[in-house]
């Protein structure tokens, strides 16, 4: 029995972390489901938990966890490639009212970024925070590539993507009975266009129709955003 | 599903390539994912191998970038300094942004619904 060399072998090889990781999610996606997929239980937030307390427990490093778990972390790209396909299928839907959709695309798209980095403005917060929060309406793995690519942080990128998601998800039936919203397409819009993935998730419970223009609104959100943003940042400096 | 898994790399690999060569500044992937939608449009239809490659990725999406969310854990000077703002900046400009949004959607929908009638 060598129990140093044991200890040794578990804290330096990846399948730790590897196993830690995807059983976080999974644990995240069984307790999701058991209470009847909760916005506030999305299985990402178990794995908030589980993984950032058992670093600090530990004391290893988030460059060593990030090295163990890299191999997840390089299918951001085809993943991001891949969201190609449920904009091609939901593309059928631009036709029917396509200049509703692009105006309500452009104005939503530039107004998101505009209200959140003005709060943080007048809140006088850090530029990396503000430009950090410009990426927070589009799904994750845009987000992502695009933070990396205007000097944000990406991880706080992907925090302001996950809490932007369950708060419209969580307000989103409200908001649109106050404002008396009845088209399903416009409330799948709305949320998609604001809450990316999460926000389309509600969409389904809505109706088909209404997961359709969600699905929609976060391809096409994304897409507009990585394109535009770098270059008006650029621009304004 | 060999065949899917080849045809994202591919057109991820020349969304790299198009954004390397030209210095653009949009992300190597975005490339992609607009090289792969033409392609789509063009060929007129999916194929299965790529149906199934494409929805094991989004289905376990969030799983995804679990790698790249985790490093908040080094970004508690900003989060605990700023919390507030952050906060304020998100629940309002999410519920803002949700009202002008689904409000302008409707609006406008309904404006081109009843010219059409």
């Amino acid at each position: 029995m060598n129990i140093n060399t044991l200890i040794e072998y578990i804290s330096s090889t990846p399948l730790t972390w590897l196993i830690l990781t995807l059983g976080s999610f999974k644990l995240g996606i069984i307790i999701y489901e058991r209470f009847n997929k909760h916005t506030l239980l999305q299985p990402i937030i178990i794995s908030y938990v589980t993984i950032i307390s058992t670093l600090l427990l530990t004391g290893v490093s988030y460059t060593e966890y990030f090295k163990s778990v890299e191999i997840i972390h390089f299918f951001l790209g085809p993943a991001t490639v891949a969201l190609a396909l449920p904009l091609y299928k939901n593309l059928k839907h631009i036709k029917s009212i396509f200049v509703p959709i692009c105006i309500t695309l452009v104005v939503s798209a530039i107004f998101s970024i505009l209200v959140a980095v003005g709060i943080l403005w007048i809140l006088d917060a850090n530029i990396i925070t503000i430009l950090s929060m410009t990426t927070k309406s589009i799904t994750a793995p845009i987000a992502i590539v695009t933070s990396e690519q205007i000097g944000a942080i990406p991880s706080l990128a992907v925090s302001f993507v996950v809490i932007t998601g369950i708060l419209g998800a969580l307000f989103g039936t409200s908001i649109f009975k106050f404002m008396g919203i009845k088209d399903d397409r416009a409330k799948g819009f709305a949320l998609g266009v604001v809450s990316h993935g999460i926000g389309t998730a509600r969409a389904v419970e809505i109706s088909q129709k209404s997961a359709a223009f969600g699905a929609l609104a976060m391809g096409l959100c994304g897409l507009f955003t990585a394109v535009f943003l770098p270059l008006v940042l650029v621009w304004i400096s | 599903m060999l065949k899917g898994i080849i045809t994202l790399l591919i057109f991820q690999f020349l969304g790299g390539c198009i954004a390397t060569l030209f210095s653009l500044l949009v992300p190597g992937p975005v490339i992609g994912m607009v090289l792969l939608l033409i392609f789509l449009m063009i060929r007129g239809s999916s194929f299965k191998s790529l149906d199934d490659v494409v929805s094991l990725h989004l289905r376990y999406l969030p799983l995804l970038f679990i790698p790249a969310a985790m490093g908040v854990i080094t970004q508690v000077d900003i989060i605990s300094k700023e919390f507030w703002a952050i906060l304020i900046s998100l629940v309002f400009g999410t519920i803002i942004s949700l009202a002008l949004s689904s409000k302008l959607m409707d609006y406008l929908i309904t404006k081109k619904e009843n010219k059409q009638k």
